[in-house]
């Protein structure tokens, strides 16, 4: 008997209630959502410490993307996804040309020569015949076709002043009522024939 | 003392925290903060103030201007507009549904409403403008208009109550308190923020609102700096910097009031206050700086 009495006695408190009691489980859930909720906030909001970045901008991406363009910055821009859209096939990503098929524009002396009815005209009304560029006899037998007659007056010579200040060329912009001059005089002409043909329109 | 290095850990690193967070953060952040150029020009922002205004400065920290008066601009957001100058060779009626058609495209499905409500009523008439896209939606549109044969630009413009108060063209940024020293920036905004008060008023208006605030600004909660002025017998010829004004805040005939050195000097640190130029870091192309708000 005595020894049931011990083992049903309850065994000895050497604590007391309350002190050692464990946390909640919901304070952690709560510390998580916080956490995750703080971490939301940080991506959202600190611009990861860039000191150019200040609310309502959220990362330098969209800051760039807010950053007003002035009016020639914003046609090389529209004159480079037309390049690379309709001429770069030919002439290349950079201007270099294509052997048999396009003459380089990068360095070429028909792109840096002085005033602009050469370089309107090769793109509206295209180029047959072998020519010369940066001393080089160079013959491409399916010629250019008018390849620039189908963009807007703007959006030629946003694509003639890219390629006029690429690369290493260096010459004078090209501006839409150029375009537009020179569109009208030559129209319903047929594609320029050769170096002979280049030679014939006067500056 | 068994716990005292333990207290002393704790202390340190509680602290430590703190003052990383609060100097060391800061200071490597825009410690090094330099001038810089407007946006889309060469010019140097911001200039050096003159000597006067930086006298001033120190007229205005003395006055305890900032107690009522903050310098920032807060900015909540920040819109694009594309504003349509030709419609080259095309009809009203044929651009109007261009632009429908265009509204069809995915990336437009955001804006879509809102430019169709603004060409609900329009017949035509040149400038047009066309509000509250962003970026990309701006960007891609104006492509597309540019390629129908019609010329737009695009307006990049903040956003916020403090830039419809006609308080400033965009936020403030720490480029615009490099040569304050000490920057008082205020936090309570009993009268006006100042940060633009330099491109809204003259330095006329700056004196005699300083020595009257009321004469100006009808109900003005601000009191008159009547001590930074000397009211004096005329003497033999007028003084040419007297102030001129209206007959209820005149001294008595025979009398004039002429700005202190402290009075020219604060006003000439308002003047200087001007923070209207767009920074790579808080671009605006349309200026909403109000010349008529006080």
């Amino acid at each position: 008997m005595s020894d049931d009495l011990k083992n049903n006695a309850p065994a000895p408190e050497n604590e007391s209630p309350g002190e050692h009691s464990t946390v909640p489980m919901w304070i952690f859930g709560l510390l998580l959502i916080l956490f995750f909720a703080g971490a939301i906030y940080f991506d959202d909001h600190s611009g990861w410490f860039n000191p150019q970045i200040y609310a309502p901008y959220q990362s330098a991406e969209e800051l760039e993307n807010y950053q007003p363009k002035s009016g020639a910055a914003e046609m090389l821009a529209q004159g480079k996804k037309s390049y690379d859209l309709i001429c770069a096939a030919c002439h290349g990503p950079n201007g270099e040309g294509k052997l048999g098929q396009a003459p380089p524009l990068a360095g070429s002396e028909w792109v840096n020569a002085k005033g602009f009815k050469r370089i309107v005209e090769i793109p509206q009304l295209g180029l047959n015949g072998p020519v010369t560029v940066k001393g080089q006899n160079l013959d491409f037998p399916s010629g250019m076709p008018p390849m620039g007659a189908q963009l807007s007056d703007a959006d030629l010579a946003a694509v003639l002043t890219y390629i006029r200040a690429s690369w290493g060329n260096k010459a004078e912009a090209i501006t839409a009522d150029d375009v537009k001059s020179v569109r009208t005089a030559v129209a319903g002409h047929s594609a320029i024939n050769g170096e002979q043909g280049l030679d014939a329109i006067k500056e | 003392m068994k716990t005292g290095f333990r207290v002393f850990l704790a202390a340190f690193i509680a602290l430590g925290a703190s003052w990383c967070g609060f100097v060391l953060a800061p200071v490597l952040q825009l410690g090094t903060e330099k001038q810089t150029t407007v946006l889309n020009s060469s010019d140097i922002y911001p200039e050096q103030r003159p000597g006067a205004a930086t006298l001033g400065l120190q007229v205005y920290r003395a006055n305890d201007c900032a107690a009522c008066h903050t310098t920032q601009v807060r900015q909540d957001g920040v819109t694009c507009q594309i504003s349509l100058t030709s419609l080259g060779k095309n009809e009203p009626a044929e651009f109007k549904k261009f632009i429908a058609s265009l509204l069809e495209l995915p990336q437009f499905r955001a804006c879509s409403n809102s430019v169709t409500a603004e060409f609900q009523a329009w017949n035509g008439e040149l400038p047009e403008t066309v509000t509250n896209l962003d970026a990309d939606e701006a960007g891609d549109m104006i492509q597309h208009i540019n390629a129908g044969g019609c010329k737009a630009e695009v307006q990049v413009v903040a956003t916020g109550a403090d830039i419809a108060r006609g308080w400033g063209s965009r936020r403030s940024v720490a480029e615009d308190f490099l040569w304050d020293d000490p920057v008082q920036l205020g936090d309570i905004r009993v009268g006006p923020d100042l940060a633009n008060v330099g491109a809204r008023y003259d330095l006329n208006w700056q004196l005699q609102h300083l020595y009257a605030p009321q004469s100006l600004v009808k109900n003005s909660a601000m009191p008159p700096f009547r001590f930074l002025f000397q009211v004096r017998k005329i003497g033999s010829t007028p003084s040419p910097d007297a102030l001129n004004l209206p007959a209820a805040f005149a001294p008595p005939a025979g009398y004039e009031v002429v700005p202190t050195d402290d009075a020219k000097n604060l006003a000439a640190y308002l003047l200087s206050l001007r923070a209207d130029v767009p920074l790579y870091d808080a671009p605006f192309t349309r200026e909403i700086v109000d010349t008529n708000n006080p």
